[in-house]
């Protein structure tokens, strides 16, 4: 077992830290005109340090050399009472990784709101709050402690969706989210008990591998293994939340209508992929120890027996059926939104249908192709909202149709808005392609019923350009001026009053997010191999681990 | 074995990055820039770095000849799952390979490319669309070096598609003239057949390279395609013999297709309407010499198939008399010329065919210089005279002094006038092709076409030279007088002079002849140049005989100012009428598109639209009533977003407790 060193704790530090000098300071009332550009830079800042940690963590990029990580073992492969609470991997590096840029994009781009001094502080810190959150999920070890970081992600997020405070829309939707959630907790811990229960522990590693079990106690009422498949049954729902599957996706589409724009990206972006990452240090294990026991048994004590159990199937199935339900019911119902903003949540909810195959078919390609589909959907997705917040801020309304002639007025912003659909859509050279390709091809080289995974994900691809395409139809062949109408207060931060920042209005920060997101689309889209190496490389270190 | 400039080849990546580095620069900034020129010289500057860069590599094989591969790129890779037929994933790793033949095509691209680069300065400085010209112009370049350095079958398509691009978008330059823009379209079509063909060549290739096994260890290192050398050569049992020839006719059209071959023709003559540095650069030196380039180095494969070999010889062969047929009785100065072409890359692929690959790479190496001076000559003159047509010009050697030189020599190489570079190589292909007719005496009819050909090649080009420089002065007196043209133009043509007469005898310098014997990695053809028996003397007097006599013959009819025109009851006016309607073929194909394509289209436009249209629309409508349906259950009412969670949870729990147990293959039973 190896000891943490704490240095791996420092990037977390530094976003506590910030969060709490941005409260200290707007309490003390310093600058209080210019608390946006204060509190988003210290923001950034820590961001940024705390990205340049983690990737120092993974010994800096090529990050070919993430197998070798020194603290990059899981410290409990095998407890039976108790283990460690939190784990360095680089599978939960490259999620640290992953979480921050997402923060970064997002912070990035509300830079740019100067006119929303009031809610700056509140804003900024509950967006580092949120992140830390899910920085430490990725060190998770332990059930209890991952559900916990999450519920920290969870609780900033409901917030954050109603800060603005002036908007009974954003209200709304922070209080649907809130009772949601809640009840998605509930069922998270409930589920977290009962396999406690069996288990007699919450270590990850060790549930869903064989139950040890006290021969003076024979396995309870309904048996051992029923116990446990229903706390899975409770997890999958409970997490299945944050992922947006069908039928747990209902409060996405009006928090992500009736949010900020730029906390729309962080959900998208950011607060989804932490439940995902839950997916899979939780379900992994039982899906891939099915029928077996671990590497390095160690003896079993006295008066214990084994039972070998047999997760996996099942709980493959499941998330084979909720991929498939959940990318068709998202792409179906996306395509007769007539609001931007509800279309993108659909969309949203689609893509973790795709990301969920790589969970059924749990091999390492397909795994690596989700990850990388994550990856690309923070750039895609949250930059796409983002785009959405500056078209809102320059009067243009936020339904579909008001959309027409916005590529040819706002040059930038319509043509990163359609690098960004085609993304979506999986269209070639852009990172969205890559990832899919990845994705179906590992489902298909699985064979069995796998097949019809990518399958399905080919049809859903197709479907998805009918509503992506009539959205670049609208923005460059429709003939007519943007619609613009007077915007409710509050409705876009920062929306209502004109920016104090260059670039077409839309602000240097928020023209920089949107920029970067367009030249990674494109520059994974050209050469994935950097990220998809390294992708690989974590998943297999995990798998190894497992 | 290594030699003192060894340590460039890791960096021969830079040949084609420079050109592409000017394509960006240009492509971008061009339109801004305060003096348009000055995109120009930014390509001139990427094109001048290739060259540099690209010959000195070329020396450095030269001086240690071999196969030198570097495949650190890697560009993709599939990740695997330790199963199935690429256990270990499946890698795209783009790599640079450098052994005599690409040394050779090094050598012919970035010359012939820097010199036509510096050449459009002032040849283009009328036109209106500058940056356009010098970013494709730099883009072309560099596809075609990424083309010449691809070590695997995928990269090499890949940059060859890039080329027909750039060649669609260069012939299309002056797109306002419809005759440009249909020639740009018809070029990019019928290529396209040819691409189509390559692809599904590829296709097998790989398909039987890869079941051929992980035994032998390549599966995973890669597109398992190195041209030649040791790891190809450990595969020469190849494991479908039909399948074998099949990618063999697959690979002919393809190249047929880019190199103009029979029947893909078509299209090079019309692609006259580019720019004359395009007609020059592309469609003389160095574009349609992909096709056969194609062809050499995967002759190691279509070698083996006797019917791959006669196929090719059959189309070279027919090819060069076909073409230099038509280029008898054309009016036009660069559609000679472009007749010239496709006639002498017929005697390449002939070549190849006959089994002497190095021989056609020489005809190539040889041509590429002699063929893009006849053009910049061209350029010159139409650049001085503002018109095409050969019947209005005539005198001009007295103002284009050194225009009308470098024409001369250029038409003194091509017809085969020892002792210039046109000679060594036209003599080294007719006699490689008597060689093999020894053994196939099917070759016998090809070998008469391409010699009798020789007779017409000299013919053709010395009644351009005739019309347009001897003479008194023009036979249409509204031409504006003529100037000859600045430094940057005749200097190009004063170097290209110099190589047209050089380039053939410069095998006879060690090391260069060289990269002609090597013979690197084609076991199965002789790749040596033939000996000088008593047969190839005859052959090579004969043939002499015959280009001279082609030139007298067209002095006799067109020189001093005479005009030959052939009476009208002629009975050579049929064939002659004949030539001029390019044997009906283009008629032929628009009759043909006309009535029978429009009429398949016609049909599959209804069945497009009631058949195909309908289904998406019967999906559409489907899917929009799923939507409005499943839309309902979206109320906005969060307890009802509540009970969704509870019921999906009752489903998973029906699932898990009722479902799975009742299914033995789920594990329950």
């Amino acid at each position: 077992m190896t000891a943490l060193a704490w240095t791996v704790f420092v990037p977390e530090l530094f976003l506590l830290g910030a969060a709490l000098l941005i409260f200290l300071l707007d309490s003390l009332g310093i600058l209080r005109d210019r608390r946006v550009e204060l509190f988003g830079g210290l923001a950034t800042v820590a961001i940024v340090v705390a990205l340049v940690g983690v990737l120092a963590d993974l010994r800096f990029a090529p990050l070919a050399s993430l197998a070798t990580v020194p603290a990059g073992v899981v410290n409990a492969p095998w407890t039976l009472l108790g283990g460690s609470l939190v784990a360095v991997t680089s599978f939960g590096l490259v999620f640290q990784a992953i979480f921050l840029t997402s923060a970064l994009l997002v912070s990035l781009a509300s830079l740019s709101h100067p006119s929303d001094q009031k809610g700056a502080a509140i804003f900024f810190g509950l967006l580092l709050i949120a992140t830390l959150g899910m920085t430490l999920a990725a060190f998770s070890a332990d059930l209890i402690f991952l559900l916990l970081s999450i519920e920290i992600t969870g609780i900033s997020t409901y917030l954050l969706v109603g800060y603005t405070r002036r908007d009974p829309r954003g209200l709304e939707a922070a209080m649907k989210m809130y009772i949601i959630g809640a009840l998605s907790a509930a069922l998270s811990f409930f589920g977290a008990s009962l396999l406690f229960s069996v288990y007699g522990t919450t270590s990850l590693a060790t549930l869903g591998g064989p139950i040890l079990y006290n021969t003076h106690f024979p396995p309870p009422l309904l048996g051992a293994t029923s116990i446990a498949l229903l706390g899975y049954g409770f997890l999958v729902v409970g997490i299945g939340f944050k992922v947006t599957v069908v039928p747990f996706h209902a409060w996405a589409v009006d928090v992500y209508d009736g949010a900020p724009s730029d906390v729309s990206a962080f959900l998208a972006g950011g607060s989804k992929k932490v439940g995902l990452f839950g997916y899979f240090l939780v379900f992994l294990v039982p899906i891939l120890l099915s029928g077996r026991a671990p590497p390095g048994l160690p003896p079993i004590p006295v008066g214990f027996h084994v039972l070998i159990v047999h997760f996996g199937l099942p709980l493959q199935v499941v998330f084979g059926v909720m991929a498939v339900v959940t990318m068709t019911v998202g792409n179906v119902l996306a395509l007769q939104q007539t609001e931007m903003k509800r279309m993108l949540a659909y969309s949203s909810i689609s893509q973790a249908g795709y990301m969920l195959i790589g969970l059924a078919v749990a091999t390492s390609p397909a795994v690596a192709g989700a990850v990388l589909l994550i990856f690309a959907h923070i750039f895609m997705k949250a930059g796409a909202f983002i785009v959405v917040g500056a078209v809102a801020g320059l009067g243009v309304g936020s339904r579909i149709t008001d959309w027409k002639g916005v590529g040819l007025r706002f040059p930038f912003l319509g043509a990163s808005f359609a690098v960004m659909l085609l993304s979506l859509a999986g269209i070639p050279l852009t990172v969205g392609f890559v990832a899919k390709f990845v994705l179906f091809s590992a489902a298909v080289q699985a064979q069995g019923w796998f097949v019809w995974l990518a399958v399905a994900g080919l049809l859903n691809s197709a479907l998805s350009v009918f509503y992506y395409a009539r959205v670049l139809r609208v923005m460059y062949m429709e003939k007519g001026e943007a619609v613009v109408v007077p915007i409710p207060a509050g409705a876009v931060a920062g929306g209502s009053d004109p920016p104090l920042l260059g670039v077409g209005g839309i602000g240097y920060g928020r023209a920089a997010a949107i920029g970067v997101a367009v030249a990674i689309i494109f520059a994974f889209g050209v050469y994935p191999q950097p990220v998809l190496a390294s992708f690989q490389m974590a998943v297999n270190h995990l798998l190894q681990v497992l | 074995m290594s030699g003192p400039l060894n340590a460039l080849f890791p960096w021969a990546f830079l040949v084609p990055l420079a050109p592409a580095i000017a394509f960006v620069i240009v492509g971008l900034f061009g339109r801004r820039m305060r003096r348009l020129e000055w995109g120009g010289w930014v390509a001139v500057g990427g094109a001048f770095v290739a060259m540099v860069l690209g010959v000195l590599i070329a020396v450095g094989e030269m001086l240690s000849p071999g196969t030198y591969t570097d495949r650190s790129f890697n560009w993709f890779t599939l990740p695997g799952n330790g199963t199935g037929t690429f256990p270990n994933g499946f890698s795209l790793v783009m790599g640079t390979l450098v052994d005599p033949l690409s040394a050779i095509m090094l050598i012919v691209v970035t010359v012939v490319g820097f010199l036509v680069m510096l050449y459009s300065v002032d040849y283009m400085h009328r036109d209106t669309g500058l940056p356009r010209y010098y970013a494709e112009l730099s883009l072309f370049l560099a596809s075609m070096l990424g083309l010449v350095l691809a070590d695997n079958l995928l990269q090499f398509f890949l940059f060859w598609e890039l080329v027909g691009v750039c060649s669609y978008f260069l012939i299309g330059f002056y797109y306002q003239r419809p005759a440009a823009a249909s020639a740009a379209k018809e070029a990019f079509l019928v290529t396209r057949v040819g691409d189509v063909l390559f692809l599904g060549g590829i296709y097998i290739y790989f398909q039987q390279f890869a079941t051929a096994g992980p035994g032998l260890g390549w599966a995973a290192a890669g597109f398992p395609f190195v041209f030649h050398g040791a790891p190809f050569l450990t595969l020469l049992h190849p494991p479908n013999p039909t399948l074998f020839t099949l990618a063999g006719l697959l690979i002919l059209g393809g190249a047929a297709g880019k190199s103009a071959q029979f029947p893909l023709d078509v299209w090079l003559p019309d692609a006259m309407e580019g720019p004359t540095t395009v007609s020059a650069l592309i469609h003389a030196a160095t574009m349609v010499a992909a096709g056969v380039y194609l062809l050499a180095v995967t002759s190691v494969f279509i070698g083996f198939s006797a019917t791959d070999s006669f196929a090719i010889v059959a189309i070279g062969g027919f090819t060069t008399f076909w073409a230099a047929s038509m280029a008898m009785v054309n009016r036009d100065i660069k559609r000679v010329i472009a007749y010239s072409t496709v006639s002498q890359l017929g005697y390449m692929v002939l070549a190849i065919g006959a089994g002497f690959t190095m021989v056609g790479l020489y005809h190539l190496f040889t041509h590429a210089f002699f063929k893009a001076l006849l053009f910049l000559a061209a350029g010159a003159v139409i650049h001085a005279v503002d018109t095409q047509d050969l019947f209005k010009m005539g005198g001009l050697r007295k103002t284009l002094r050194i225009t009308s030189i470098g024409f001369l020599i250029g038409g003194l190489s091509l017809a085969g006038i020892p002792p210039l570079a046109g000679f060594f190589s036209k003599d080294d292909v007719l006699s490689s092709v008597y060689t093999a007719a020894q053994t196939h005496p099917m070759y016998w009819p090809f070998f008469v076409l391409a010699f009798a050909t020789v007779f017409m090649t000299a013919y053709y080009i010395f009644r351009v030279w005739f019309l347009t420089f001897s003479g008194d002065r023009p036979r249409d007196p509204t031409l504006p007088p003529a100037h000859e043209a600045p430094w940057t133009m005749t200097v190009p043509i004063l170097i290209l002079s110099g190589l047209a007469i050089l380039a053939g005898a410069l095998v006879f310098v060690p090391q260069i002849g060289g990269l002609f014997t090597a013979g690197v990695g084609f076991p199965a053809t002789p790749g040596v140049p033939p000996t000088y028996t008593t047969t190839d003397i005859l052959l090579s007097v004969v043939s002499v005989g015959l280009g001279a006599g082609g030139i007298l013959t067209a002095y006799v009819l067109w020189g001093n100012g005479r005009v030959f025109s052939l009476a009208e009851d002629s009975a050579a006016q049929p064939i002659r009428r004949l030539l001029l309607e390019r044997y009906y073929v283009k008629t032929a194909v628009d009759w043909f598109g006309l009535r029978v394509v429009y009429a398949v289209s016609r049909f599959l436009d209804f069945v497009d639209e009631y058949i195909i249209d309908g289904t998406v629309h019967g999906f559409e409508r489907l899917f929009s009533e799923l939507s409005i349906r499943l839309r309902r259950l979206q109320s906005g009412v969060v307890l009802d977003y509540a009970a969704y969670v509870v019921v999906g949870l009752a489903v998973f729990l029906v699932f898990l407790y009722v479902i799975v147990p009742a299914i033995p293959a789920l594990g329950g039973g």
